[in-house]
């Protein structure tokens, strides 16, 4: 455990000290900013839906190319090389990474509570709505960012890794549209549980359902398991 | 401190190391030579349980490598043979992360990553970040990083390559100070760095052990030993040297100006019995030494001269 909190601290300090994490927020809220206002305008509601939604379609973008260079840098510069030659087991490796980028998006979905202020002062929100929102949104993240570590175990190019980890979540996102397109029944059924807006949904009108938690928790658990196996093939190879 | 049991590593059909056996003693500094893609780092990948072995088994600091790893990696230091640094932190955050994850307790942290950036001349550099130091200063940092948790064991990869010949003199003093009672595997394919700071050498050559032994061992085995090199001239002299009782083997070259030279083997000092027998037959004597193989010499003898037309080919 002191090892991933070593991790953790190692990870947001780079992203802190290089332009990264500055570059990610600004363009985060520049968006934030932009669909609040399209929101309010579009809508006429004080409502943060429309940011919301779109804020999670963004993530899935941005996430990808935030942890890219986690193990794919690693390898690539051999510090993996220092990483697996210390008393670090991989877990605590995986876990550190995975919880330093999580809280770079914590920090990203904090700037936007701006914009909730603002609503706050000249409307009267649903704070259920708003409070299942920015939890869906920030299980998105955690969800997002497990599919990103393991892309980028899997190979050395950054850039390859980003855009493998966006190939691997474009699917779930569209696989629920893909659901109205066919005739079997069981076959729309699976499309429909796999896709993330079929467990964000209830999330947007304010319902935690532990059905959805379910869903994001076991997405995160299974792509840092695939993440696990990757690297740890990696060594035989 | 270190037993390498018939450690084989295989990447699918290529054997990158066949049967590597070697032991290592408490306080010895090993020379770990051979020609590149000898399989030195790959050995030295499996001893510090960064690669696992295809066979065999190896003991370091009393702990299986691949039974007990985590109770090897906390005993061993390892640097790489590119140092292995994040070029975005600064020296002082990167050696106290490294101190983290190798286990110093947080209460010793600041007081061994002052000792260690002292020992290896580092001291006044904590803020300086990485990416802007240059090659011998990285090599440095790469060194402290490996004796920060003041490890029984040290493995180094070529600490040498690529530094200037001051730095590499450097580097070396470095590696000799630190040496101390710590078990130390150094590989490189610098002999000269060899003969400076190492008291035993394995040579591997394509994958496998070719000698291994003390220095003088290893030289004295390939070579055949200490030899004796005389300049005389008279008639007949090769013969006339080679038939007394203290010579194995006489080797004669003529020199341009008359003299013939012979490398005279021999178990004993045969150079009384030479002169004596130059002053009876009237011949003239020049010279007469003792040589010593280098092990250059002695390395080129165990892994043979590289076939000129299979350097060019690779």
């Amino acid at each position: 455990m002191r090892s991933t909190w070593a991790i953790l601290r190692k990870e947001l300090r780079i992203y802190f000290v290089s332009p990264l994490a500055y570059v990610f927020l600004a363009v985060f809220l520049f968006l934030a900013g932009v669909f609040f206002y399209l929101g309010i305008t579009l809508t006429g509601e004080a409502s943060l839906r429309v940011m919301l939604g779109n804020l999670s379609i963004t993530l899935l973008f941005l996430l990808p190319m935030l942890t890219m260079r986690h193990f794919a840098e690693e390898q690539r510069s051999g510090t993996f090389e220092l990483l697996t030659t210390a008393p670090v087991p991989l877990w605590a490796m995986i876990l550190g990474k995975w919880l330093a980028s999580l809280v770079l998006c914590a920090v990203m979905l904090a700037g936007t509570l701006v914009f909730t202020a603002v609503l706050a002062y000249y409307g009267d929100p649903d704070w259920g709505v708003v409070a299942a929102s920015y939890l869906a949104l920030l299980l998105c993240s955690a969800a997002f960012c497990a599919a990103g570590l393991f892309a980028s175990s899997l190979t050395r190019d950054q850039v390859a890794a980003g855009l493998a980890g966006i190939i691997i979540l474009l699917p779930f996102w569209l696989i629920g549209q893909a659901a109205a397109l066919t005739d079997s029944e069981t076959l729309a059924l699976v499309l429909e549980r796999a896709a993330f807006l079929t467990h964000l949904r209830s999330f947007t009108r304010g319902v935690i359902d532990t059905a959805d938690l379910f869903y994001f928790v076991g997405f995160i658990f299974v792509f840092l398991f695939l993440t696990y196996r990757t690297l740890e093939s990696r060594r035989w190879r | 401190m270190i037993e390498a049991r018939g450690i084989t590593k295989r990447y699918g059909p290529l054997t990158a190391v066949e049967d590597v056996s070697f032991k290592v003693g408490k306080g010895t500094i090993l020379g770990f030579i051979g020609p590149n893609g000898a399989g030195k780092t790959t050995t030295m990948r499996v001893l510090t349980g960064y690669l696992p072995a295809s066979s065999g088994d190896a003991i370091v600091a009393g702990f299986d490598v691949f039974q007990q790893p985590m109770e090897v990696k906390r005993r061993v230091g390892y640097l790489p043979e590119a140092p292995p640094l994040y070029p975005e932190l600064t020296v002082g955050d990167y050696l106290s992360f490294v101190a983290e994850i190798r286990e110093v307790p947080a209460r010793q942290r600041l007081q061994r990553i002052g000792a260690v950036m002292e020992r290896v001349g580092l001291t006044g550099w904590e803020r300086r970040i990485l990416g802007s130091l240059s090659k011998g200063y990285r090599q440095r940092v790469g060194l402290a990083q490996a004796l920060v948790h003041d490890p029984p064991v040290l493995i180094l990869d070529e600490p040498t390559s690529g530094l200037d010949p001051a730095q590499n003199v450097g580097i070396r003093e470095l590696i000799g100070r630190i040496g101390g009672d710590r078990t130390v595997i150094l590989s490189t394919h610098i002999l000269a760095e060899v003969e400076a700071t190492c008291s035993e050498v394995v040579v591997i050559n394509r994958g496998r052990i070719a000698a291994a032994g003390s220095l003088d061992q290893v030289r004295t085995r390939a070579t055949g030993g200490v030899r004796y090199r005389v300049e005389l001239r008279g008639s007949d002299v090769a013969r006339a040297v080679g038939a007394l009782e203290q010579v194995r083997q006489v080797e004669p070259s003529e020199v341009p100006d008359g003299f013939t030279r012979l490398r005279v083997h021999a178990p004993a000092d045969p150079r009384p019995a030479i002169a004596a027998l130059a002053a009876r037959s009237g011949w003239q004597l020049r010279s007469m030494e003792r040589e010593v193989p280098g092990l250059e010499e002695a390395f080129l003898s165990i892994v043979g001269r590289e076939d000129p037309a299979q350097a060019a080919a690779t």
